[in-house]
């Protein structure tokens, strides 16, 4: 027994640098990163203001890359999430101003309308859900496809229109603070927290990650992986609802093309995180970090006065560095692991 | 010597740490059909890759039509006159059948135009040189497993092959179908052909070949005419003597049936399958591919719901709706493709392993229990021999056989009451066959009722106390306990798997 | 699993020809006959020049994408691409004083056609899902072309007249009741882009080729295919295509915006993919890509006839595209569920 122990343990050991080797990486690149900002920038990027209207744009944002590291982790993807934040925005909106005043008003009526926008957002999901694990649709093309569609009724319900004047009972969510700190920013980080452990502790985050990695395998493994998928849409719609609901509250209106710009990030912020656009690898607190490092070049870039057109620049040949930096280091793992090759 | 298509003179060939081909010579006469006999992982494929120019040769040359090479590229093996049709066929399935016959010619012919009359004219002038009338209309996914075998053939002739290399042709066929294909095989010969036949049917060894080849791990055993052999000989060679199985025998006293199936129909895929099988028992069930054997284990499994018949299992009547349930009931499935259907390949033996039992090791949203995981995965490495590192070695880089044991480790911590086991012994060496044969042996003396795949006979006979034999989709005999003692028990069963040749018409 | 194929679909030979065309004509006959019963004014030869003229770069650039995606990937890069290649000709043409549509289009497949084989490069070194690889590169090429070469809008003024004269130009008139009214000029490019891809695919080894490997990687490499060679063509095709079509396409609108065009990829994928191309690879017709880019398209332009505002597009198109995906993923799931194919 005592043999064998010692081995298991020294490949445990040696494993675990090797897979959360991006992990560091990307604990240092944001350290440096920071520290880089606070020599050139200084005050004007760590003034508690600053720092506050950080805590304040990051949770829409990092709500839906949640989202997407959750379709990642199954190894599918969901293009749809804006258009869910959005629309389902907007049916807060609609409730909210009075469209659909239901004949409630006050407290009630700001819970009937997070109520409706939250439920539309899950069933949207659910929707996901159900074309790509139980029809087998192809994740891209089925997003892809509700995308479209979710945005549709949003633009047909307002036929492009914003819809301003939300109460103030609502918007005060989106700036309300607890001890100085947004509570909007608690929300993202109890979610986030909340997946992570979810992830890593729990049988259902075991099987996520299995289902990723080898769906056939899975399923000849007795893992329910129709279900698991579509209840993961459906709570990636309810990510993104969430979302919806702070960008609302915090531009105090709603329309559809809110946070079109969202969808590239949160892909984005996935693949820096270290979640593996094939499914079955990665972690929650990669995605927190990514999402942290974004925040901090974004309010960099708006600092320095970018474009938006810069800021794609930059976006996208991140993308495309960090693709080749993880195909890099993929060939290096495989080479690493034909060498320790074993023989009967 | 002249009259030698391919000479292969001392080629060794190394793999991380495995000897595949060790100083291994033979000659392909022109005009003859030679089989390649062998047990899996044996070099026959190594052997076979090696002349068609996947592998390198580290040592050794190669003589193809008077020409030396210490290596070959694909490409001139192909300028030789090497063709090999893989048992994936390498179709492609989307296009019609002319097409997969002429594209590759017209690919090597260096065309950049496609003419679509040529390609008519190619694919027609193919299948009338072997006399065989297909739909070349038809794409290859509407096609027969025959059909497509066919179309492979002819798309190796059209690459004016003068040696052509057979992987195991007949392993998805019917009767039927193999014998019209070896008639093809035959007309090739005639027509002046080298035919390579890789295959582990005794049968059709003896039916087709003029030379046989035998190899044993990587080494050439002899070469043989087909008259010096017979099937126990060639059985004998191919598996050595030194390795005997421990015959099985259920010594359990309780025969209370476990799982009773009553009538089981699937259009297509089965008809009237009933049987039982009580604790104790290792249940055999041979018959060959597409026999319907594999479709049936699947609906055992939950995952290819039957449309008539009742499932009792532990007296109970159930239905079986998918894997979770099959899972919940105590029924494991060790599948046929271990590649894609039973492993995780990044992930450690440990993940691996106790993948099937997660509910057991947290409820809810609870935290898994590591400690008990790590004990899980530590008692199945111990209790199947796998040889690893350790218990987070992912299982990709595992052997073959070690990988299976995985599978089977993977299985056996759920504490299964029934273990379907397809084809448990595909590819892996005869050391880990041994080993699983024990291990299966154990689990059935524990008390575990075992329904064992497979299409090789002798394994059959030492690990099974009752055997099913299932032919042209339905249960075609049951050889009993007392059956299996007797000693043309063997005899028998190779007698009713080729007689379901005859009844195949009916369906 | 293997075995069972044969023996299923054996003798069932079903002549599927032009199945989903003969589909998507009945769809859009009818749709035609139920506008015009709504409202006859439908039935005219101004709207057919119309939806002809609107569709034509859609038409020029979805014969490109239909070769990307014969060969198993996907491109959404090529809006970018398109205003890359046609902005930096008309910029030139400006700067440079050339007034020549040969120049324009010269320059503008050139650097298209270099920036598809960049994308081929990456995909197939990168060896990631092609989606996420041109997502990046999408960003990619408009951030590089808005940062490095211009960012400023070029209106009616200042558009070179080869360009605003190719714009308006038509093939004939026809005289009605509401004018002269001719048919655009766009309609050769159209034309001949249409041919080519129909020649390529089905009339020359490298088309065939692309096409091999869509079915199956493996088996093309087996036959002796390149498959590098073989990305290059296609992601390269499509980038020239989408020059074309980005000439075109300012010509029509007789003006440069460094704005326009790139997030408008939906459409044509829509396109593709309502007309039975499949993202797996292998499967799609020239005709079918027309149909469904035509069907699309005619929504878009007649929901007036039938009394709807435009923001209503997003919602038919969506509806049709999830409708799309969902039966034929359901089709092909049951098929592969009965030939015991668990694979999603």
């Amino acid at each position: 027994m005592k043999m064998s122990d010692k081995p298991a343990n020294v490949t445990k050991k040696a494993k675990k640098t090797q897979k959360d080797g991006s992990l560091y990486i990307l604990f240092g690149l944001t350290f440096v990163s920071a520290a880089v900002f606070a020599v050139v920038f200084g005050e004007s990027m760590y003034s508690a203001r600053n720092l506050r209207s950080m805590a304040y744009q990051m949770p829409e944002f990092g709500l839906l890359a949640l989202g997407m590291m959750l379709a990642f982790l199954i190894g599918g993807i969901d293009l749809s999430i804006v258009a869910i934040a959005n629309t389902s925005g907007i049916m807060a909106a609609l409730v909210l101003t009075g469209a659909w005043m239901l004949g409630l008003s006050g407290s009630a009526l700001i819970a009937a309308a997070v109520a409706a926008g939250l439920t539309t957002a899950v069933i949207f999901g659910l929707f996901n859900g159900f074309l790509i694990t139980k029809l087998s649709a192809s994740p891209i093309i089925a997003t892809l496809g509700t995308m479209t569609f979710y945005s549709g009724i949003g633009m047909a319900l307002t036929g492009g229109k914003g819809i301003t004047g939300l109460p103030s009972g609502f918007t005060s969510f989106g700036t309300a603070e607890i001890l100085g700190v947004p509570v909007i920013f608690i929300c993202f980080v109890s979610v986030a927290a909340l997946l992570s452990l979810l992830l890593s502790r729990t049988a259902l985050g075991r099987r996520m990650y299995l289902y990723g990695e080898n769906p056939l395998a899975a399923r000849f493994s007795a893992i329910d992986i129709e279900s698991i998928g579509f209840w993961i849409y459906g709570v990636i719609g309810l990510l993104a609802g969430m979302s919806g609901h702070i960008i609302i509250s915090r531009v105090n209106s709603a329309k559809v093309g809110y946070g079109d710009a969202y969808q590239l990030q949160a892909l984005l912020v996935c693949v820096i995180g270290g979640i593996h656009p094939q499914g079955g690898r990665g972690k929650a607190l990669g995605v927190v970090c990514a999402v942290v490092l974004m925040q901090m070049l974004s309010s960099a870039f708006t600092i320095w006065q970018f474009s938006p057109y810069a800021k794609k620049l930059i976006w996208g040949s991140m993308l495309i560095v960090m693709l080749g930096l993880e195909y890099l280091s993929e060939k290096r793992n495989v080479r690493r692991e034909l060498r320790q090759k074993v023989v009967h | 010597m002249s009259n030698l298509v391919l000479q292969a003179r001392a080629l060794s060939k190394k793999f991380v740490g495995v000897q595949a081909l060790d100083k291994v010579s033979l000659g392909i006469e022109t005009g003859t059909i030679h089989c390649l006999a062998g047990e899996n992982g044996s070099g026959k494929s190594t052997f076979v890759k090696t002349i068609s120019g996947l592998y390198q040769p580290d040592e050794g040359d190669i003589l193809l039509n008077g020409n030396v090479y210490t290596g070959l590229t694909p490409v001139q093996a192909m300028r030789e006159g090497v063709q090999v049709i893989y048992q994936d066929l390498s179709l492609f399935p989307h296009m019609s059948l002319a097409e997969n016959i002429a594209l590759n010619r017209l690919r090597l012919s260096g065309a950049k135009i496609v003419d679509w009359k040529k390609i008519w004219r190619i694919a027609k002038e193919q299948t009338e040189k072997i006399g065989v009338d297909i739909d070349l209309n038809a794409t290859a996914m509407e096609t027969s497993m025959a059909g497509r075998q066919i179309t492979a053939i002819c798309r190796a002739l059209s690459q004016d092959a003068k040696l052509l290399f057979m992987d195991e042709p007949t392993a998805a066929l019917t009767r039927q179908e193999v014998d019209r294909l070896l008639k093809v095989v035959q007309e090739l010969k005639n027509k002046g052909l080298s035919v390579v036949f890789i295959s582990h049917k005794l049968d059709e060894i003896f039916r087709i070949s003029d030379n046989i080849t035998i190899f044993r791990d990587g080494k050439k055993i002899g070469d043989f005419a087909s008259g010096q052999l017979d099937e126990k000989s060639l059985a004998y060679h191919m598996t050595g003597r030194d390795v005997r199985y421990p015959r099985y025998r259920r010594s359990l006293g309780d025969d209370t049936p476990l799982l009773q199936v009553k009538g089981l129909n699937k259009q297509g895929h089965y008809q009237d399958v009933s049987f039982q099988i009580r604790p104790g028992d290792i249940l055999g069930l041979i018959g060959l591919l597409g026999s319907g054997r594999t479709e049936f284990a699947l609906s055992l499994f939950g995952l290819n719901p039957p449309e008539e018949g009742v499932v009792v299992f532990e007296g109970e009547t159930v239905r079986v709706a998918s894997p979770v349930e099959a899972n919940r009931l105590g029924i494991a499935l060790l599948p046929e493709d271990r590649g894609s259907q039973g492993l995780f390949k990044e992930r450690g033996i440990r993940e691996n392993v106790t993948s099937t039992l997660l509910g057991r090791l947290a409820s809810g949203f609870r935290a898994l229990d590591r400690e008990k995981e790590r004990e899980i995965a530590e008692e199945g490495v111990k209790k199947l021999r796998i040889r690893a590192p350790g218990i987070e070695t992912p299982v990709g880089t595992l052997s073959g056989g070690n990988a299976q044991k995985v599978v089977v480790a993977k299985w056996s911590a759920a504490n299964p009451k029934l273990f379907i086991m397809d084809s448990p012994t595909v590819g892996i060496d005869i050391g880990s066959k041994a080993e699983i044969y024990e291990m299966v042996q154990s689990f059935a003396r524990g008390g575990m009722a075992v329904l064992f795949i497979t299409d090789e006979l002798e394994e059959l006979m030492c690990n099974c106390n009752r055997v099913l034999v299932m032919g042209n989709h339905r249960i075609i005999a049951e050889l009993d306990e007392n059956a299996m003692t007797q000693s043309d028990a063997e005899r028998r069963i190779a007698d009713l798997i080729g007689g379901s040749a005859g009844k195949e018409v009916e369906v | 699993m293997r075995d069972l194929m044969g023996d299923l679909t054996g003798r069932i030979r079903h002549r599927r020809v032009n199945a989903t065309e003969g589909i998507l004509a009945g769809i859009i006959l009818l749709y035609c006959v139920m506008v015009a019963a709504v409202n006859p004014a439908f039935l005219s030869v101004e709207t057919l020049f119309d939806i002809v003229r609107s569709s034509s770069t859609a038409v020029i650039v979805g014969m490109g994408l239909l070769l990307v995606m014969l060969s198993g990937g996907i491109d959404v890069s090529f809006m970018s691409i398109a205003l890359f290649g046609s902005y930096v000709a008309a910029y030139a043409m400006i700067r440079l004083k050339i007034d020549s549509l040969a120049f324009a289009f010269a320059v503008s497949i050139g650097l298209g056609t270099i920036l598809g084989l960049v994308n081929a490069l990456l995909v197939n070194w990168l060896n990631l899902p092609p989606f996420i690889v041109t997502l990046g590169t999408q960003n990619l090429f408009h951030g590089v072309m808005t940062t490095f070469i211009s960012d400023k809008t070029f209106g009616a003024g200042v558009i070179p007249s080869a360009l605003s004269k190719f714009g308006s130009a038509t093939l004939f008139t026809l005289k009605t009741r509401q004018g002269v009214m001719g048919l655009t000029a766009a309609v050769i490019p159209m034309s001949i882009a249409v041919l080519l891809t129909w020649f390529i695919v089905s009339h020359t080894l490298v088309g065939r080729g692309v096409v091999a490997m869509g079915n199956s990687p493996e088996s093309a490499r087996r036959a002796g295919f390149n498959l590098l060679k073989l990305r290059l063509f296609a992601y390269g095709y499509i980038g020239a295509l989408s020059a074309v079509m980005g000439v075109v396409y300012i010509s029509q609108v007789n003006a440069v915006y460094p704005n326009k065009l790139v997030g408008s990829e939906l459409m044509i994928i829509a396109g593709a993919v309502i007309g039975g191309v499949k993202d797996t690879g292998g499967r799609g017709k020239v005709l079918g890509v027309i149909l469904g880019i035509t069907i699309i398209y005619l929504l878009n332009s007649t929901l007036i006839f039938l009394g709807l505002s435009s923001s209503w597009n997003n919602f038919f198109v969506g509806t049709l595209l999830v409708a799309s995906v969902g039966v034929t993923s359901w089709q092909n799931r049951r098929k592969n569920r009965k030939n015991l194919l668990f694979t999603e």
